[in-house]
């Protein structure tokens, strides 16, 4: 009989796993904390830096920029139809408008473009670094006197939050052309009952909210993948990959930002 | 590693930029949606309760949103305050007469209308505090439910064995079959001492009436008959006639008499002017005369002394 099978064996693995869990998300923290400071203070914006920044800042959006608007387009069209089709059934048409924006616009579109983001953008980028710690590029930076984390991690933590929020931004204004479109048709006579109809959804604090969600999704697809390439010293006993762990660690950070953005719109 | 494009640093600033304009011009146009920019007036609706109610919720005016409640409050005397902003451009359609209503109905949220029905009265100014009329499907149906088990109950006790009305139709029933009994309606009325005296009275009256009938004709012929007054009369008026106009004949008489009087009458205020000519004759004769006796009165031996001496 191993000792973990007997009950006080397996508390003390449950123990221990919980602290390795809270470990991890301490390290998280910790490195969101110094990516953060990092991207804040201007010594980070050299001109050198400036070209690795725009490098990745460019080659991450561009690349997923012209797919996802095609893809959230794609999903506008069918969305808006079926709920327009369906209220106009139920004889509940007035609700319509505000449904899809507030469905579409306020919450789906944010998440799936900070997946999108993390899919196209943010989780090869991770893998580059881990690539970069396994090859013995990381030494080497250390070696030439360059800081790796404002090097290499910077860059791509700032070009996968800006993806995230440039494929939000944009998909968000195709949604609601698409669903003027879908509910007037070409013309400019329903602009104002629409402007209406946007500004009722969009109060202050709904505002606020849909701002801090497509931010804080920004952030964890970001930073979630990279830092568990980042802790890969004490993930070398654990038995997934570093890369599955980051993966799962930001979808149950982005469901809980979501939630919470349900939560404060319609608590 | 791709091979890496052209002018990076550019396209990303472009990238950057595009973002930027897209946030700019979103926020600039959810700023628009709210009415950030348009200058507004406010509105108090009064409401005794303000379920239903919520901040952002629309103000209708013929389906048409005019306003925004901005606010909900308690004000001193316990009545929801409702603060609504009503943009200028559109505050031209409520008017002092106009009336807000807060409709809730089963389904769906409440509602604010205004209803403007003299559209040349003065506009409404800017704060103006107005009540608003509640209408409240749901709030209806506690009270409809009470007064109809109120009703309900009416009418069971109406209809009870032994309520007034059963009796009342006992005793129509009883009545009508009276009504239909050998007397009659009459004998609904009276006791049978009371309808043979009403008989008997029937009996003498109808031949007193036999008795005025044989007068009227008597009097008929007296009045009317060839001997009848009418007839009489008719012959005294004929005679009145004749004497009428003897009497005209006689008046004709008199007129004549009183032309010749006039004529006469004429001839004596001439002579009247004649003896009034001969009349000033003779005075002037006297005068003459009491001036020449005079005069002889003044001659001698008729002289008199008239002069008073003063001794």
């Amino acid at each position: 009989m191993s000792p973990l099978s007997s009950p006080q064996g397996t508390l003390a693995a449950l123990l221990r796993g919980v602290a390795q869990w809270l470990a991890g998300w301490g390290r998280t923290v910790h490195l969101a904390a110094l990516l953060s400071v990092l991207a804040l203070s201007p010594s980070s914006y050299r001109a050198d830096s400036r070209r690795t920044l725009a490098r990745h800042l460019y080659l991450g959006t561009a690349q997923a920029l012209p797919w996802f608007t095609l893809l959230s387009l794609l999903i506008a069209i069918v969305v808006i139809r079926i709920v327009l089709v369906t209220s106009q059934s139920y004889g509940l048409s007035q609700y319509a408008l505000e449904m899809v924006v507030r469905v579409l616009v306020l919450e789906l579109i944010p998440l799936a473009a900070a997946m999108f983001a993390a899919l196209r953008c943010t989780i090869p980028m991770a893998t580059e670094v881990a690539t970069l710690r396994s090859g013995g590029g990381w030494d080497a930076l250390a070696a030439q006197g360059r800081d790796p984390m404002r090097a290499e991690v910077l860059p791509r933590a700032v070009a996968g939050s800006f993806c995230a929020l440039m494929l939000a931004a944009v998909s968000c204004v195709i949604t609601l052309v698409v669903a003027y479109l879908s509910v007037y048709g070409f013309t400019g006579a329903g602009f104002a009952a629409y402007t209406h109809t946007v500004g009722r959804v969009f109060s202050p604090a709904v505002s606020l909210i849909f701002t801090l969600k497509i931010v804080l999704l920004g952030l964890s697809v970001a930073l979630m993948p990279i830092a568990s390439v980042l802790d890969a010293v004490p993930r070398r006993r654990a038995h997934t990959s570093a890369e599955l762990q980051g993966l799962v660690r930001m979808l149950v950070l982005m469901v809980i930002i979501e939630a919470a953005s349900l939560v404060g719109n319609y608590a | 590693m791709d091979k890496e494009p052209n002018n990076l640093e550019a396209k990303a600033a472009l990238l950057v930029g595009l973002f930027v304009a897209l946030l700019a011009a979103t926020v600039l146009y959810i700023l628009y949606a709210r009415g950030s920019f348009e200058d507004t007036q406010r509105l108090v609706l009064l409401a005794d309760d303000s379920e239903g109610v919520r901040v952002g919720m629309d103000v209708t005016f013929s389906g048409f949103p005019i306003g925004r409640v901005r606010r909900i409050e308690l004000a001193a005397d316990g009545a929801a305050r409702i603060l609504v902003d009503v943009p200028v451009k559109d505050a031209k359609w409520l008017r002092q007469s106009s009336v807000f209503t807060l409709s809730r109905s089963l389904v769906g949220g409440a509602t604010l209308k205004a209803y403007s029905g003299v559209l040349t009265d003065p506009p409404l100014p800017d704060g103006a505090e107005r009540r608003v009329l509640v209408g409240d499907a749901t709030a209806e149906l506690p009270r409809l439910v009470s007064e109809v088990r109120e009703l309900v109950g009416n009418l069971t006790r109406l209809t009870a064995a032994d309520s007034s009305l059963a009796l009342s139709l006992s005793n129509v029933r009883t009545i009508t079959e009276r009504a239909t009994g050998p007397r009659g309606a009459g004998g609904l009325l009276m006791n049978e001492s009371d309808a043979k005296q009403v008989s008997a009275a029937l009996q003498r009256v109808n031949t007193l009436l036999a008795r005025i009938d044989g007068m009227a004709a008597r009097a008929d012929v007296q009045v009317l008959g060839p001997q009848g007054l009418v007839s009489e009369g008719k012959a005294g008026v004929a005679q009145l006639n004749a004497l009428l106009a003897d009497a005209r004949q006689t008046l004709k008489k008199v007129d004549a008499l009183l032309v010749e009087a006039q004529g006469v009458a004429g001839n004596v205020r001439g002579a009247t002017n004649g003896l009034d000519a001969l009349r000033g004759e003779v005075d002037a004769t006297v005068r003459k005369v009491e001036q020449l006796v005079d005069e002889v009165n003044r001659k001698w031996p008729f002289q008199r002394d008239t002069e008073l001496k003063l001794r």
